[in-house]
């Protein structure tokens, strides 16, 4: 059943992951990345990951992407304005291609022989919890400060200058 | 750790003092907060606690770096009530302040790597929205752009860096590390020696040694003059404590690995930075590329580690804040009375003030290295810890070097003793401006009559 479950989605995921390269318009473009995220998704909770889930719905789907979406509409990009590439270009892009998928099936070879000796809740909400206000408490609270300082920073950079 | 949290808290304090209506109090209150923190840091001294499942160790070297940030704190706020009172957005700017501040202290009592990078982040990223304060300024625009693409870039290495030694080591914590190095020492995979080489290069650019230092003049130059004089005191200190701190309590155990690559940027930093900064017209971008040539004499310490270059660390950065701020005192006065920065801009001022043109001149002398001061007890140290750590070629090196430094520096007393060229050259409007740089001035010259006091604090 699982097993279905990720064919099914590993195909998912690479036909999206096509289609974001190959459709002509940039708003497409976006949408098809969209989905190929919530593709991951599936992948994350089929590796019982379920923060890393969503976490990744919230930030790349949720925010990032609509960032993307939006600032292609503001530039209105939505138009076949691609110009065509040289040959030479063309040649360059496949060479360079080909090279890294060389790299990544010879990065691949072999892997398959590792044993996984991870825990399998090591992906789940509760463990990091654990993790998070224990051991890493310091560090969890430290971030806060780096957060305010960020915000009070957009704040004050984004104030009008009261004369 | 109480100096952390009392910092933090100060920082949010200032942050929210817009809502109470407390901006009033708000200067008072700042320094309240630092003095009370500096209290709770000297009280730490000799006590070795770490705290937090050892993300936070509080050794008598972060107690001596803490103290010394605080300290430099509260003598650059002093001189830097200007910088909060004409912005609406004064809340801000204390807490901005106050934050970098906490991230600084983080970075010298880390004892985990998180708190490090955390330090460091929060540290970067206060600075970088300070470098811009000044809105209306296109400098301070570029300069605070500049400053957070090549920070960001740094810290992407330090990072990664980061991320291969735990790879190699897999742990964050400096004991554990060290523990690991020196059992497996000769068996280190080869992406131990590309993560020390990363962190190497994401601090050293924070500390802006050549190669890595070419944003430093541009931003140096552009931030409003008195985000500068912080970054020149309070931060070159915290990024030059947290190298330390890290190599020496890291990597000890492998130093013939990075004992030559700190040496030979070193060398390269100080003559690089001296040759530049003859020929400034400038005196603030004078001053920035004068900072880079004595970020070059502290790495001379991380090049001889040991306990000598330690004291001597911690005297040469002190030294050489409080004669920045000294000198910055002044150059923020001509600023604000001229609306110029050149060095002939300050021509005149034995004239108008005798004592402040003394003062300016034992700051100078202190970063010269000229005897009487604290700076030349600060090189002297140097220069005898890297002789007895055996790079007698770095040492000819760094005294060549100074012998550069010291023309530039002089042209500087000369045109505070020469006749005044400007007509408005009413440097003081009130007799408090100068606080800040007789303060120093005197702390020069009490550090450099009796060293002692600070040399053997390690």
């Amino acid at each position: 059943m699982i097993q279905y479950a990720f064919y099914i989605l590993s195909a998912l995921s690479v036909a999206s992951a096509l289609m974001t390269v190959f459709t002509r318009k940039p708003v497409y473009s976006v949408l098809y990345l969209i989905f190929f995220f919530f593709t991951l998704f599936g992948h994350y909770i089929l590796l019982n990951a379920q923060f890393l889930a969503a976490v990744h719905l919230i930030v790349y789907a949720g925010a990032i992407m609509v960032l993307f979406l939006f600032i292609i509409m503001m530039l209105n990009l939505n138009k076949e304005i691609e110009p065509n590439k040289s040959v030479v270009a063309k040649f360059a892009a496949v060479i360079s291609g080909g090279l890294l998928m060389i790299v990544v099936i010879s990065a691949m070879k072999g892997v398959d022989n590792i044993a996984l000796n991870h825990r399998s809740d090591i992906g789940l909400v509760e463990t990091l919890g654990n993790v998070l206000y224990n051991k890493y408490m310091l560090p969890f609270e430290m971030v806060s400060v780096l957060f305010l300082t960020a915000i009070v920073g957009a704040v004050m950079l984004g104030k009008k200058e009261i004369k | 750790m109480n100096t952390i949290v009392i910092l933090s808290v100060t920082g949010i304090a200032a942050m929210m003092s817009d809502v109470f209506k407390l901006k009033k109090a708000l200067f008072g209150l700042s320094l309240l907060g630092l003095l009370i923190a500096l209290v709770f840091s000297v009280y730490d001294w000799g006590q070795y606690a770490s705290y937090f499942n050892q993300m936070v160790l509080t050794d008598n070297y972060a107690v001596v770096f803490t103290t010394m940030l605080i300290g430099m704190t509260f003598l650059w706020f002093l001189m830097s009530k200007d910088f909060f009172s004409s912005h609406s957005s004064a809340s801000e700017h204390y807490a901005l302040i106050l934050f970098s501040l906490t991230g600084g202290v983080m970075m010298t009592n880390f004892s985990d790597l998180t708190i490090l990078f955390l330090g460091l982040e929060i540290l970067s990223i206060s600075l970088y929205i300070l470098a811009g304060s000044d809105k209306g300024n296109l400098f301070s625009n570029e300069a605070s752009l500049k400053y957070f693409m090549i920070g960001s870039f740094a810290t992407g290495f330090l990072l990664f860096g980061i991320a291969l030694i735990y790879g190699a080591t897999s742990s964050f914590n400096l004991q554990e590390i060290s523990t690991y190095v020196q059992q497996h020492n000769g068996s280190l995979p080869a992406y131990f020696y590309a993560g020390i080489l990363m962190i190497l290069t994401g601090l050293t650019f924070k500390v802006s040694a050549v190669p890595f230092h070419f944003w430093a003049p541009d931003v140096y130059d552009g931030s409003p003059t008195l985000v500068t004089t912080y970054m020149l005191s309070v931060v070159k200190m915290a990024a030059f404590a947290a190298l330390y701190r890290l190599f020496i309590n890291c990597f000890a155990p492998v130093y013939e690995f990075w004992i030559p690559v700190f040496a030979i940027m070193s060398a390269v930093t100080m003559l690089l930075g001296n040759i530049t900064a003859v020929y400034q017209k400038s005196l603030k971008r004078m001053l920035a590329y004068s900072s880079i040539a004595h970020a070059g004499y502290m790495l001379m310490a991380l090049a001889s580690p040991g306990i000598a270059s330690k004291n001597a660390l911690v005297f040469y950065l002190l030294a050489y804040a409080i004669a920045t701020l000294g000198v910055f005192n002044v150059l923020y006065q001509v600023h604000k009375v001229t609306g110029r920065e050149e060095i002939k801009s300050v021509k005149g001022l034995f004239r108008k003030n005798p004592f402040a043109a003394i003062m300016l001149t034992l700051c100078m002398l202190s970063m010269a290295g000229i005897p009487p001061v604290a700076g030349f007890f600060g090189k002297y140290y140097m220069f005898v810890s890297t002789l007895n750590g055996g790079l007698t070629w770095l040492v000819l090196i760094a005294v060549l070097s100074s012998l550069i430094g010291v023309y530039f520096y002089f042209k500087v007393i000369i045109a505070a003793f020469q006749e005044p060229e400007l007509e408005n050259t009413a440097y003081y409007r009130q007799p408090s401006d100068f606080t800040v740089l007789y303060i120093c001035g005197i702390l020069s010259l009490l550090l450099g009559i009796m060293p002692q006091f600070v040399a053997g604090l390690l």
